[in-house]
C-alpha cells in the first residue's frame, strides 16, 4: 500500500485520537485530592462577601475533615454561562446558587429536596422561614432551594425631601392616588440655584416597577394554565397606563430617559417603587442621604403585587456526594449565615434572626423602618414561574414598553404588542407547563 | 521512498497541525452549528431535530430579528462610509511632510487600542441627558438636547458617532497604500497641468483602489457583526443592551442573547447562518461591482 493509500487511515487514526483526547479531557472528572477527602464543587458569583464564604467554607471543612469544597468563582454576567456550560459538559458543580426567579430555569438541574428537608426539618426549621419565603422555595409542593436571603418590593423614600415639603412621611394606607399627591408637591424645577427634584423615579429597561401596578391594578402576566400572556387585559393595561402617566398626566417622573443619574442617592428624586435591597449598602455610604422604607402604596385592585425573590442554593442532581452537599447546603443557609447576611445590610429569610434584627435596631440604621420591609412580605408575590419568564420581560415585552413610555404607542398597544409577541414566542418555545 | 512520496509525507507534517486545528476548531463547529439550527437546543436536553422551525420563527414571528436587521442595515449603510472617509482623509493628511508625522499617526491610532468597554462609558457621560456634556454646551446656547442614550430615534446615531471616533486600522491601511504610489507619477501629472482634486481623482484613488476595496469589504464585513460596541455601550448604562425599544440591537448583540443570555442555541445557530449567507452574498456583489473599479495594475 502507497503513502497515498495509507492516507485516508492515516488521517482517521489522527481524527479518532483528538477526539478520544477532547472526549477524556472533557469527561475525566477534576481529579481528588491525594488526602483522600471528598471534593465537593460550588459555583458562585463573585461577591464583596466572597471573603466571608471562604472562611465559611474553611469552618466547613474543619467540621468535616473528610470533604474537600472547591468553589468555582464567576464574574455575575457570566454566571449561567459558566453554569450551562459545565453542565453540558457533564461537569456541573455539585451546589450552585439558584433562587425562585431562576428556579423554574435551572430546574432541569436540580436535586428534588423535599425528602432531605423532611428528614432535616428540626435541624432546617422550615417554620422560622416566613411563609412566603417557604412558598418561594418550593415548586409544585416540593423543596428545591434552600435561602440566604432576599428582596421585597418597597416604596423608598427621602426623609429629608418630604419634610421641606411639609409632607407627611408615607403611611401603611397609602394609595397610588397619595403616591401621585406627595409625588406633585415633591416635584419641582431648579430653584435658588439647587438642581430640580422628582417626585418619583420610573424604572425602565425591566419589570421591577411596571410589573407592580399591573398586578396592584388586578391584572396578569400569563393566564392560570401558563400557556398565554394576558398584558393585553383591561387590567394590566390598567396597570400599564398608570406607569407611563406618572410622567405623561401627573409629572411626578422625568420623561423617559431624562431621570438624573443615580437620582435617589443624589436627592433628585424623592421615592422608589420597587427598587431593590441591593443598594442599601450604597445609599448607606452617603451619610446626607437620610432614607426610609414603607410597604408600597396600594392599587385600584389589590395592596398584593410586589415582587419577592429569594436568593439561595440548590444541589445539583448529579452531585457526586449528595449527602455531603446537602451537609453544606445547610451550613450555607443555617441561621448564622443569614444573620451575618443581614448584618451587612440584607434582608432575614427566618423570623428568628428578623426579630433579632428588629430588637437590636439603632436609631442610625437606615432604613429605621424595618418593620415594613417584613410587612410588605405578607403582599408580595413571587414572579410567575415560567422558564422563559426573564426571556419574554427582557427581550420581548420590554420594547413595547419602552415605546409606550416613549409616548410612542398608547397603553392599549403596547398591552396589545406584548401580549402578541410573547404568544407567538410561547407557540414556538412552549411554556414551562407545555 | 521516492521523492513525491517524501514530498507527501513533508507536505502532511507541516499541514497536519493547522488543518487538524481547522478541522477540529472550525469546520466541526461550523458544521454541527448547522446541524442545530435545525434542532431545538437549550443545552439542558440535547438537541431534538425540529426542521426549518427556528428559520420559520425568526423570518415570521421573532419581534426582535426584522428589527435588528434594520439596525444592521443602517449602521452599516452609514457608519462604514464615513468610516472609510474619514479613515481616508486622516491618512491623507497624515500622508503630507508635516513636522510631528509619527506622533499624529500615533494619536490617530490611539482610539482603536482603548478597550470598547472603557471608551463606551466616557461617552454615555457625554451623551446623557441629565447634565451630560453635550447637553450642558447646547443649553449653554439655549438648546435643550434630546435623551441622547435613550431616545430611540438618537441611540443608534449615538453609535454611529461612538464607532467613528475609532478609524485607526483602515487609516493604517491607507497609509501604506497612499505610501506605495510612485512620486514619479504625481510630477508627471502635475506638469500635464493636473490640480490637487485632478491628482487624487486620476493618479492616487485608482492606486490605491485595491486598499480602498479591502477596507470596503472589511468595513461591511465587520459593521454586519458589530456586537461589542453595543454590548459595552449598553452595558455602561446600566441597561439590558439593545435598547431603547431595540433601537440599538443589532444582529450580532441579537445572536449573541439568543445564544449566551437565553441559550436557544438552535436558534442562534439559525441566525449565524443566515448572517453568514449574507456576508457570502454582499461580499461576492462587492468582488463583482469591484472588477469595475479596483485596479490592480496588471
Amino acid at each position: 500500500m502507497n503513502l497515498r493509500h495509507r492516507e485516508p487511515l492515516l488521517w482517521s487514526a489522527i481524527v479518532a485520537l483528538a477526539v478520544a483526547g477532547f472526549w477524556w479531557a472533557g469527561r475525566a472528572p477534576a481529579p481528588e485530592p491525594a488526602d483522600g477527602r471528598k471534593v465537593i464543587t460550588w459555583i458562585s458569583f463573585i461577591t464583596p462577601l466572597r471573603d466571608y464564604y471562604e472562611a465559611e467554607v474553611a469552618a466547613f471543612e474543619r467540621a468535616h475533615p473528610n470533604v474537600h469544597v472547591r468553589i468555582i468563582w464567576a464574574p455575575q454576567s457570566e454566571y449561567h454561562m459558566k453554569f450551562k456550560t459545565l453542565a453540558a459538559a457533564g461537569q456541573a458543580p455539585d451546589l450552585f446558587y439558584s433562587g425562585d426567579v431562576w428556579l423554574r430555569y435551572l430546574m432541569p438541574f436540580m436535586r428534588d429536596l423535599t425528602p432531605l428537608v423532611k428528614r432535616d426539618d428540626a435541624e432546617i426549621g422550615l417554620d422560622d422561614y416566613f411563609p412566603p419565603i417557604r412558598a418561594a422555595m418550593q415548586q409544585d409542593g416540593r423543596y428545591y432551594v434552600l435561602p440566604e436571603t432576599t428582596n421585597v418590593a418597597l416604596l423608598y423614600y427621602n426623609r429629608r425631601l418630604f419634610a421641606e415639603a411639609g409632607l407627611a412621611e408615607p403611611n401603611e394606607a397609602w394609595t397610588w392616588t397619595d403616591l401621585v399627591r406627595a409625588g406633585q408637591k415633591l416635584t419641582h424645577t431648579e430653584r435658588d440655584g439647587q438642581p430640580g427634584v422628582w417626585g418619583c423615579s420610573r424604572v425602565e429597561g425591566w419589570w421591577g416597577e411596571w410589573l407592580i401596578y399591573v398586578r396592584q391594578a388586578g391584572g396578569k402576566v400569563f393566564s392560570p394554565d401558563g400557556k398565554r400572556c394576558t398584558l393585553d387585559s383591561p387590567e394590566a393595561v390598567a396597570g400599564l397606563k398608570f406607569f407611563a402617566e406618572k410622567s405623561s398626566r401627573y409629572g411626578i417622573s422625568a420623561p423617559a430617559g431624562f431621570e438624573p443619574l443615580n437620582g435617589f442617592v443624589n436627592q433628585r428624586v424623592a421615592m422608589i417603587v420597587g427598587g431593590h435591597t441591593n443598594y442599601w449598602p450604597n445609599y448607606n455610604q452617603v451619610p446626607a442621604l437620610d432614607w426610609d422604607v414603607q410597604i408600597l402604596p396600594a392599587g385600584p385592585a389589590s395592596r398584593r403585587g410586589g415582587e419577592l425573590a429569594i436568593a439561595g442554593y440548590a444541589m445539583s442532581k448529579t452531585a457526586r456526594y449528595p449527602e455531603e452537599t446537602w451537609q453544606l447546603l445547610k451550613f450555607l443557609t443555617r441561621r448564622e449565615t443569614v444573620a451575618e447576611v443581614v448584618a451587612r445590610g440584607g434582608i432575614a429569610v427566618r423570623r428568628s434572626v428578623a426579630e433579632a434584627h428588629l430588637r437590636n435596631l439603632r436609631p442610625s440604621d437606615r432604613p429605621r423602618h424595618m418593620a415594613a420591609v417584613y410587612h410588605q412580605m405578607d403582599f408580595a408575590d413571587p414572579i410567575p414561574r415560567d422558564a422563559h419568564f426573564i426571556e419574554l420581560m427582557l427581550k420581548i415585552v420590554q420594547a413595547e414598553i419602552d415605546r409606550m413610555i416613549l409616548g410612542e404607542l398608547t397603553p392599549e398597544e403596547a398591552g396589545r404588542r406584548a401580549a402578541a409577541a410573547a404568544n407567538a414566542f410561547l407557540a414556538t418555545f412552549g411554556s414551562s407547563d407545555s | 521512498m521516492n521523492a513525491r512520496r517524501a514530498q507527501l509525507l513533508w507536505f502532511w507534517l507541516f499541514a497536519g497541525p493547522a488543518v487538524l486545528g481547522f478541522a477540529c476548531f472550525s469546520l466541526w463547529p461550523m458544521l454541527y452549528s448547522l446541524w442545530l439550527s435545525f434542532c431545538r437546543y437549550e443545552v439542558v436536553a440535547p438537541p431534538a431535530f425540529i426542521g426549518l422551525r427556528n428559520y420559520s420563527y425568526l423570518l415570521k414571528s421573532d419581534p426582535a430579528f426584522w428589527p435588528s436587521i434594520k439596525v444592521t442595515l443602517f449602521f452599516t449603510a452609514v457608519q462604514m462610509p464615513l468610516s472609510i472617509l474619514g479613515a481616508l482623509g486622516v491618512a491623507l493628511l497624515l500622508n503630507q511632510p508635516v513636522r510631528g508625522r509619527g506622533f499624529w499617526r500615533s494619536v490617530y491610532f490611539l482610539p482603536s487600542i482603548l478597550p470598547q468597554a472603557a471608551s463606551a462609558a466616557v461617552f454615555v457621560y457625554i451623551f446623557q441627558a441629565d447634565g451630560g456634556l453635550l447637553n450642558r454646551v447646547l443649553g449653554l446656547v439655549g438648546i435643550a438636547g434630546p435623551a441622547w442614550n435613550t431616545s430611540p430615534t438618537w441611540a443608534l446615531p449615538v453609535l454611529v458617532i461612538v464607532s467613528l471616533w475609532s478609524f485607526g486600522y483602515p487609516m493604517v491601511i491607507f497609509l501604506s497604500g497612499l505610501q506605495s504610489v510612485p512620486r514619479e507619477l504625481y510630477e508627471a501629472a502635475h506638469i500635464d497641468g493636473a490640480g490637487a482634486w485632478a491628482r487624487f481623482r486620476h493618479v492616487t484613488l485608482p492606486l490605491i483602489s485595491p486598499v480602498l476595496f479591502f477596507n470596503i469589504v472589511m468595513g461591511i464585513i465587520g459593521a454586519l457583526k458589530v456586537f461589542d460596541l453595543a454590548y459595552a455601550y449598553g452595558a455602561a448604562q446600566g441597561l439590558e443592551p439593545g435598547g431603547p425599544a431595540r433601537a440599538t440591537l443589532f444582529y450580532g448583540l441579537n445572536l449573541y442573547q439568543q445564544a449566551f443570555t437565553y441559550f436557544h442555541m438552535g436558534l442562534a445557530s439559525a441566525m449565524a447562518w443566515l448572517l453568514f449567507a449574507v456576508i457570502m452574498a454582499i461580499t461576492w456583489l462587492n468582488f463583482r461591482l469591484g472588477r469595475r473599479w479596483v485596479h490592480y495594475g496588471d
